[in-house]
């Protein structure tokens, strides 16, 4: 039979179950795609969408053991009949987080690892891998070091990788988390006109509305390693829970029309614009090192109490740098910055965390202690709180997150999206005056960062609570001042409504309008704020 | 994400060498001076070492934190070890010997005396040398070498694909580490962790650096975690590999190559047929304590 006729992706009542654990993490999976088709597949935190990944590229069994049932098949033929090479060369995967798959310390080195494996000849190479990059438009990266690249450019570079092994079939795992608005459009036009070339494309993501922009020919939705929706885009939106995955604006609003309103009060001081500022950047300059380019040109910017600031900005726009500067984790090459009227470069960053709280990205680059409770009280301790004082903070900023359960538990042992969150309860048991959490969204679904945000912003003891994000809606429902900052500058500051007016200058700074902040905009008259999807159903007439 | 050292091209000597040649030489270079203790050998091992360092043209601030590292090494060995508590001379240096301060000294008003022996310090001058010889080679790889040639290179100096993409995973690792320690330590730092303020006992101090150690070993084992995945994903280990890095032999790192092997036999002939290996102080030495 000619292999066009044969899907290119078959599963057949796949199960499986981790060896190091109970409960199956995949429940008799059936689906199949065929060539030029774009898969979604949806669903929370541990629905076992990588699980279902990884026993199509052939890393369950080789890397992750345990017990199996049922089959995946490329093009009619069985995987576990299959080498690892043979299945690289039919399914191409592209990780969360590109950082976890580039190998090459150069661009070009990096999309040609695959074709090394392959043991083809360097000419073969250079063609392969010029075509990739040309086709992804990064061929003026090839002799740029990988580790200087962009977010983004990183991501681009690690599918490059990929598509050079020219596979049939592309996995791609949540692709836009560490993307800004407008690379992670772009990354969905390419994957678009992947497919639309032959391939056959699945793709795991939480941010369902953006990918429906695509228009994918297939949604799947998964529960609990099981499939329990298969059909279109628009069949989903009405069966799936509104409050599991984010879906666009107008289908939650007609949803939600009619149903009790989740209660919302932030928690922080009434704003005061007399009031000395908490922090303040005078004219910031700054760069790494004397060789490097500049980061940070002539940052202005003052944090006052009552504040909830979202800095939004592209790939390397400096919004981490900028946050770094106000615990004096970095120091400005020129200008001041003011923490309380203190320059803090005659400062310790110990003595700033008294007032700041910086939540960093990465969970598993700061936890250490043998129980969540001596995690959270590491911070504290160092700050010299008295032991009663120690325990109470712990509790609170525990039932902060929702993880009383996990007290007695190593930090270490628990999910990805349970770290993230001790993470950041051990920086609020400290109960600094302002808290800066940098995307302290990715990593988890929508349900969990909808309800860590409201708990947060609910939580009485801040001045002020400063996060960066690349959810825009997130700025829009959360946050009463924007800040977007250019190319290390801040090209706007203000209300949500102001920053956030004016579409195509959206678009100049990377940052794409959602249909959230367009029902704003269109309610605005009879809102006079910023509202979540489900508050706005109370004005609409749908 | 693995890191690699930082490595430009400075266009000098080093850069037109063959690695393979390099790496030949160099390990040449440490099988000959392990040999010997012999002053002349040394003496002229230690100049080669300090020319083949002048090539790689690396400037002191490129390469200042390798060499703060090795200085805290050498002066633990030497300094400490050799000359302060008397220790790693054995089976080298005879026992007894020639007093440098026979009758002791005077040190802030304080009449002191003291057993270094003048043996034990041409021993330890001996020990520099060799030591400092082996550094200058070696020190200069991560400099001067470009990171995408380590796999390649150890590939076509025959080792098996995987071993050799390993040395290459290995030669990275050390610059990975220090990165991932700054941002630990930032971390730390923000939940009021003092590193400067960690007192107290071996033990104590260990127990108290636990915030960095810790998640600095997880993210290594994640790290590699993710790496043997990454590497599985495009069919690594699976079939002979071909290398995008393209080697060249020229007629230089013949020269090189054919001068390794003179040293290498040379030195062994020297020191095992002709006896001229052992430990021996030079006359003229002594005569800087003959008063």
């Amino acid at each position: 039979m000619p292999e066009t006729l044969v899907l290119p992706l078959e599963v057949r009542g796949l199960s499986f179950r981790y060896r190091s654990r109970e409960s199956w993490a995949l429940r008799d999976i059936n689906l199949n795609l065929r060539p030029g088709e774009v898969m979604l597949l949806a669903g929370s935190s541990g629905c076992g969408k990588t699980t279902l990944m990884r026993c199509i590229n052939g890393l369950i069994p080789l890397s992750y053991h345990g017990e199996k049932h049922g089959d995946v098949f490329l093009y009619g033929q069985s995987v576990q009949k299959m080498s690892l090479s043979q299945i690289s060369t039919r399914v191409g995967t592209l990780l969360q987080d590109p950082e976890r798959q580039i190998l090459g310390t150069y661009v070009l080195n990096e999309v040609c690892f695959g074709l090394e494996s392959l043991g083809l000849p360097r000419s073969e190479m250079l063609e392969r891998a010029g075509q990739a990059l040309k086709r992804l438009g990064i061929w003026h990266l090839r002799d740029h070091e990988t580790f200087n690249t962009s977010g983004g450019e990183k991501q681009k570079v690690a599918l490059a990788g990929v598509l050079a092994m020219q596979p049939q079939i592309l996995l791609l795992d949540e692709p836009l988390a560490s993307l800004d608005p407008a690379s992670a459009h772009e990354a969905l036009q390419t994957f678009r006109a992947l497919a639309d070339e032959g391939l056959a494309v699945m793709l795991v993501e939480h941010r369902v509305e953006d990918v429906l922009a695509i228009q994918p020919e297939r949604v799947v939705y998964m529960e609990d390693g099981q499939v329990t929706y298969s059909g279109d885009s628009a069949g989903l939106m009405d069966v799936v829970d509104y409050t599991r995955i984010k879906l666009p604006a107008s289908v939650v609003m007609r949803r939600a029309k009619g149903q009790p309103l989740p209660e919302f009060k932030p928690a922080v001081p009434a704003l005061n614009p007399a009031s000395q500022p908490l922090v303040e950047f005078r004219d910031v300059r700054f760069r790494y090192t004397p060789d490097s380019p500049e980061i940070l040109h002539g940052l202005n910017l003052s944090v006052r109490a009552g504040e909830v600031i979202a800095i939004l900005g592209h790939n390397g726009s400096g919004k981490t740098t900028t946050v770094k500067h106000a615990l004096g984790l970095l120091k400005p090459t020129s200008g001041q910055v003011l923490l309380e009227g203190v320059d803090t470069t005659k400062t310790t960053v110990a003595w700033a965390a008294r007032t700041v709280g910086y939540v960093f990205q990465s969970p598993t680059q700061m936890l250490f202690a043998p129980t969540v409770r001596e995690e959270l009280a590491f911070g504290p301790t160092n700050l010299g709180f008295s032991k009663p004082k120690i325990a109470e903070n712990v509790e609170w900023a525990i039932e902060t997150v929702h993880l009383q359960d996990e007290l007695p538990t190593p930090p270490l042992a628990l999910s990805f999206g349970q770290q993230k969150r001790v993470s950041i309860a051990s920086v609020l048991s400290m109960r600094s005056r302002i808290l800066m959490m940098d995307e302290p969204t990715a990593g988890q679904d929508y349900w969990n960062y909808q309800a860590f945000m409201d708990t947060i912003l609910q939580t009485p003891g801040f001045d002020a609570i400063i996060f960066i994000t690349h959810d825009l809606d997130l700025a829009l429902i959360y946050a009463n001042r924007v800040v977007m900052l250019f190319d290390g500058q801040v090209v706007a500051d203000g209300s949500p409504r102001e920053v956030l007016a004016d579409e195509d200058q959206l678009r100049g700074w990377r940052v794409l309008p959602t249909s959230l902040l367009r029902m704003n905009q269109q309610y605005f008259p009879q809102t006079g704020r910023f509202l979540r999807a489900e508050a706005l159903s109370q004005f609409a007439s749908v | 994400m693995l890191v690699a050292w930082n490595y430009h091209y400075r266009n000098s000597p080093m850069d037109h060498i063959d690695p393979r040649a390099r790496w030949i030489f160099s390990f040449a270079f440490l099988f000959a001076v392990t040999q010997t203790w012999n002053p002349q050998l040394l003496a002229g091992l230690f100049a080669i070492a300090l020319v083949w360092y002048a090539m790689g043209r690396v400037s002191w601030k490129d390469a200042r934190r390798g060499w703060l590292l090795i200085s805290f090494m050498l002066f633990s060995m030497i300094v400490v070890n050799t000359i302060i508590t008397g220790g790693g001379a054995g089976g080298v240096v005879p026992p007894g010997g020639q007093l440098v301060w026979p009758d002791g000294f005077s040190l802030f008003g304080r009449h002191l005396t003291y057993g270094l022996t003048v043996e034990r310090l041409w021993f330890a001058i001996s020990q520099l040398m060799r030591i400092l010889g082996i550094s200058l080679l070696f020190i200069l790889i991560p400099y001067t070498m470009d990171s995408r040639a380590y796999g390649a290179t150890f590939s076509k100096l025959g080792l098996p694909d995987r071993l050799a993409y390993t040395m290459e995973l290995a030669f990275r690792f050390i610059p990975s580490l220090a990165r991932n320690l700054a941002v630990t330590l930032d971390a730390q730092k923000a939940r009021g962790f003092e590193l400067e303020k960690v007192r107290g006992g071996l033990i104590k101090k260990i127990a108290r650096i636990a915030p960095l150690l810790i998640p600095l070993t997880m993210n290594a084992i994640l790290s590699s975690e993710d790496i043997a995945n990454a590497m599985d994903l495009r069919g690594f280990g699976q079939r002979k590999r071909t290398w995008l890095f393209a080697l060249q032999y020229h007629w230089w790192d013949w020269v090189l190559i054919a001068f390794s092997v003179v040293l290498l036999v040379g030195v062994t002939v020297l020191v095992h047929a002709l006896g001229m290996g052992g430990f021996a102080v030079p006359a003229w030495f002594y005569t800087f304590f003959a008063g």
